[in-house]
């Protein structure tokens, strides 16, 4: 009688079998999510970029949400009432999205303004479970109303609320009301905002403050819908079979009119956005292209957007899996990180043989800030003597900073105002800009020769405080205190973390403060030179220097009302001058970076103000499917001689086995 | 008041009276020691012990590369850069250059590579701000020196004075000890330097005393355990029948007994202490910025060592300086313990 294989071999074999069948099958390297749908309702394929960002959002509320991570998964998802062209940069221009038209200006006798608007007809909210049958309804100027509302509500905290009561009528006083009641009334109007029908309202301003138009631009001022706000309180409530669901806090889902909608968000994880079937509120502009990709930029101009159908944002809290999948084609973009640039990048500042043979594109990006390290005007050493901040000013090596800390990529600051900005002078030269030999001089003329108090015959010593988070961060500070001490003072440096970096700057409590600076909110002159208005000191505003000069805040004032022109342009570059020569700021670099970006997934839009620009993107899925199954080619035998192993080893164990039981 | 202490303790000749006033103590305590015949016969075992003797070598090279750098001859000059500069010609690059490699004429893969001011006079390469390697990691035997010195000052009379306290009068004096260093034992090491080190702030002084606050108790339940075992011997009992007072008994008799197991666990304790600042330099908790120390050495690596090309030179540096101490400190207390030995004898 032959002897029958044990039950127990037969199962080790079926369960082998089946381990290396799943083995081979879970063998792809594709860390992308499967796209919601593999075609659109034409037949053609469902377009899908894979992007990135390296943290979460802290909020999507549009009244609250203020950091750039919530605002890339945000602005897609809330329309504003303008946006920022995603092209023209210099100077920045802004164009109609749910508005119909650019706001009538209307200047009024009392010296008054009063902005009359207009939105589009036609806008529809998304579709959500929050309206009824799930259908979004029209946007209404209701909406709007309710949005700006929210921006005077207390419980909403709105950070745009303090810049903004200045020149709203009426918007501090309701903030005031809301505060004192503890709660905010919505169903009483608000004096800055006047519905004048379904479509059209006005807004009122205590005083001309052009940039207003900058603020409709940022999604504070969207419409919301109150619906949204009530369903989603982030309580349990039953579902249509009287089972108990938890509905997730506003803030964790925007219900907007943008061209996306947020479908899915896991935190630490990534973040998945679908195309709006309804949005039709701005089409791919056909102007305004700059010259070398104007050839292939025309063929989108027009056309409906967005102009893929699904989004797909991974979070990156480490950049080393980054440059891993962009190489093998599964991220389409890529930020040059500092340790990889030696690899993409060449000395001439072009890409390496190795990424132009893949075809992919160097771009580099010049983002709307500038950093510089502040000095305190209250100090009775460094605030009293200004040929001192003078010294210090000239000891500052900017251009070795940018060479060594940024790749040389970064401009070196000359001045408060980044490129792009009205008022910006490219040939404009700091004249206390890096000269040793000169800020020697100027010591020994602050009374400081050789950094000995001449009074005292001590050194001079000096308390840099600095955020010094990493050994990169260390360096930095060490780089800045090295430039210091090469006058012949001591620079003791404080390290703290940025929390308490930013305690410190509220309390006034530091000489030298090293390592902040400042992104725009919007590209005016006016929200740089705040900065240094001596009615924003800390904590309610941002003049961490504690600058105080009586001719600047009056030259201000007059600055921040006006239109851009050429008396204007006289007294930005008077405001320039006089914080040039009192150097209440050592002015570093203006942050720029390189982005290098894969062949199917040419740049169609070149804005750093427009987080929201994910509905201008385009791809070519066929090209990433034929160049991913390229670069992701793996050698075939190993499979084989794995399976040969497996076998050959199950053969001899069952061979073994049969022996044994003989 | 306090300004004017700070400002005297601050000052560079302060300074060096310090650091010459404690090589001197060193010294003088090796000269008394050498007359005492239990020494005398360690030294003679010593003496044969070839890796005792590699390893006391080496650190006697440490110290004086140490004990230089911390003598200064202007409040921003000290001996070793000195020596360093005008005689054997090694100094930092100017700010405007960057990483460098060994013997290199130009900086290192930067967006534009800069002629060095000093080319090819860089033996490891220069660090991100254009600072002599070579010269860093020498500077940093100093940080260990000076950061081991003075947690030493601190713990060793502290885990003498408890731990022969404890062993000899025993009762509630022992309770009370043994009670004070279970409490600090049960939280851990690291995490107590951490919060030490972030309530006082960061600083060369609030590191010691926050080491030596973890570091006398292995000391004193050492001499606990050695001054009980001593006090039953017979000179003691003399000693207490001949009336001889606490004090006498405790520095004449019990305390010369006990100072080679100090000696063992000082050097032990030293290695243990530069180990510990290489940790939470890492960790961005350690020395302050512009201290020259392998720990932030070791830390820059993480970008260091991830960047494409790699820089190596600098962690290399760093760990063989940090390597050759702490080995040779343990290989020498090894030495001294066999030395000491009683089984030995």
């Amino acid at each position: 009688m032959p002897s029958r294989r044990p039950p127990l071999l037969r199962a080790c074999a079926l369960l082998l079998l089946s381990l290396t069948a799943t083995f081979f099958a879970g063998c792809g390297n594709d860390p992308n999510l499967q796209p919601e749908h593999e075609k659109r309702a034409d037949g053609s394929p469902w377009q899908v970029r894979y992007s990135y960002m390296p943290d979460d959002p802290r909020s999507l509320d549009p009244q609250f949400a203020y950091d750039q991570m919530s605002r890339r998964l945000l602005e897609p998802v809330v329309d504003t009432l303008l946006e920022y062209h995603p092209f023209k940069t210099d100077p920045y221009e802004v164009m109609p999205s749910l508005l119909a038209s650019m706001p009538e200006r209307v200047k009024n006798p009392d010296g008054t303004e009063t902005y009359v608007c207009q939105l589009k007809r036609g806008i529809l909210f998304h579709n959500d479970p929050c309206f009824p049958n799930g259908k979004g309804r029209e946007l209404t100027v209701q909406d709007v109303e309710y949005g700006w509302k929210r921006m005077v509500d207390p419980k909403v905290e709105c950070p745009a609320l303090s810049s903004l009561q200045d020149y709203l009528v009426g918007f501090g006083e309701a903030y005031e009301t809301a505060k004192k009641a503890d709660a905010l009334d919505y169903s009483k109007p608000l004096k800055c905002f006047e519905i004048v029908d379904d479509q059209t309202f006005k807004v009122h301003l205590l005083k001309p403050y052009p940039q207003i138009i900058y603020w409709m631009a940022m999604h504070f001022m969207s419409p919301v819908a109150h619906e949204a706000v009530e369903y989603y309180d982030g309580k349990e409530h039953p579902d249509a079979n009287g089972k108990m669901v938890l509905r997730p806090a506003f803030k964790w889902h925007p219900v907007g009119t943008g061209a996306f909608q947020l479908v899915e968000y896991e935190p630490a994880s990534r973040a998945r956005l679908v195309r709006n079937p309804n949005y039709h509120t701005v089409v791919f502009p056909s102007d305004g292209y700059p010259p070398d990709r104007a050839d292939f930029l025309k063929q989108f101009a027009g056309m409906p957007v967005p102009l893929v159908d699904e989004i797909q944002v991974t979070i990156f809290r480490e950049q080393t899996p980054i440059p891993v999948l962009f190489n093998q084609g599964y991220l389409d973009s890529m930020g040059v990180s500092k340790d990889a640039f030696n690899r993409v990048v060449t000395t001439a500042q072009e890409l390496t043989p190795e990424y132009k043979k893949r075809g992919v594109a160097l771009e580099k990006d010049l983002d709307v800030s500038t950093f510089f390290i502040s000095l305190n005007m209250e100090d009775p050493v460094i605030g009293t003597n200004k040929k001192l901040r003078q010294a210090l000013s000239c000891s500052y090596d900017g251009q070795s900073y940018v060479d060594i800390f940024w790749n040389g990529v970064s401009p070196v600051a000359q001045q408060l105002m980044p490129p792009g900005i009205f008022g910006y002078d490219k040939n404009y030269q700091n004249p206390y800009g890096y000269d040793l030999e000169k800020a020697k001089r100027l010591l020994a003329e602050a009374g400081y020769p050789g950094g000995i108090d001449s009074k005292t015959g001590r050194r001079l010593e000096l308390n840099m405080e600095a955020s010094a988070n990493g050994s990169e961060e260390r360096q930095m500070t060490e780089f800045v205190q090295k430039g210091f001490e090469a006058l012949g003072i001591k620079v003791n440096v404080v390290e703290n973390t940025f929390a308490e970096l930013l305690r410190k700057e509220d309390a006034g409590k530091f000489q030298i403060l090293e390592g902040t600076g400042w992104g725009a909110d919007y590209p005016d002159p006016e929200n740089f030179y705040m900065l240094l208005n001596s009615r924003n000191f800390p904590p309610e505003g941002k003049n961490v220097s504690r600058y105080k000069n009586p001719e600047f805040d009056k030259l201000f004032d007059k600055m921040a009302t006006m239109d851009n022109s050429p008396e204007r342009l006289q007294i930005v570059n008077h405001l320039r001058d006089m914080i040039g020569e009192d150097c209440p700021q050592i002015f570093t670099f203006h942050k720029a970076f390189f982005t290098t970006i894969n062949p199917w997934a040419q740049r169609t839009s070149t804005n750093m103000l427009l987080e929201g620009a994910f509905k201008y993107q385009q791809v070519d899925p066929v090209m990433r499917a034929k160049l991913q199954r390229e670069w992701n080619r793996t050698p075939k035998w190993p499979p084989f001689v794995l399976v040969l192993l497996i076998a050959g080893a199950a053969g001899y164990a069952i061979r073994l086995n049969r022996k044994r039981n003989v | 008041m306090i300004e004017s202490l700070q400002h005297f303790f601050a000052n560079w000749i302060t300074q060096d009276v310090m650091v010459v006033a404690f090589f001197a103590a060193a010294i003088a305590l090796l000269v008394r020691g050498s007359r005492n015949e239990r020494w005398q016969r360690a030294w003679k075992f010593m003496k044969g012990d070839r890796l005792g003797l590699v390893a006391g070598v080496l650190i006697i090279g440490y110290l004086i590369i140490g004990g230089l750098d911390l003598l200064k001859i202007s409040p921003t000059t000290s001996v070793f850069d000195w020596l360093a500069n005008a005689v054997v010609g090694l100094q930092d690059e100017p700010t405007k250059a960057s990483y460098s490699a060994p013997f290199a004429t130009h900086t290192f893969s930067t967006a534009k590579p800069e002629p060095l001011q000093f080319p090819g006079r860089h033996f490891l390469g220069t660090t991100q701000i254009g600072k002599d390697t070579f010269i860093q990691a020498l500077k940093g035997s100093s940080t260990a020196l000076l950061l081991g010195g003075l947690t030493s000052l601190i713990y060793l009379p502290l885990g003498i004075l408890l731990g022969i306290s404890a062993g000899y009068y025993r009762g509630w004096v022992d309770d009370a000890i043994q009670y004070i260093y279970s409490t600090i034992m049960a939280i851990p090491d690291i995490l107590f330097l951490i919060a030490f080190i972030m309530v006082f702030g960061k600083g060369v002084g609030t590191m010691s005393w926050a080491l030596a606050l973890t570091s006398w108790i292995s000391l004193c339940r050492l001499l606990r355990g050695e001054t009980m075992r001593l006090t039953e011997r017979q000179f003691i009992s003399a000693a207490r029948a001949l009336g001889q007072s606490h004090w006498n008994i405790i520095t004449r008799h019990l305390l010369p007994n006990v100072m080679h197991l100090v000696l063992i666990n000082f050097v032990l304790g030293f290695s243990g202490v530069v180990l510990t600042e290489a940790i939470l330099s890492y960790l961005g908790v350690g020395t302050p910025i512009g201290t020259a120390s392998w720990g932030q050495m070791i830390d820059g690596a993480r970008g260091e060592l991830s960047r494409e090309p790699v820089v190596w030179w600098n962690v290399s540096a760093a760990t063989v300086a940090l390597f050759g101490l702490v080995l040779s400190l343990n290989l020498f207390a090894d030495s001294l313990r066999r030395a000491f030995d009683p089984k030995r004898s």
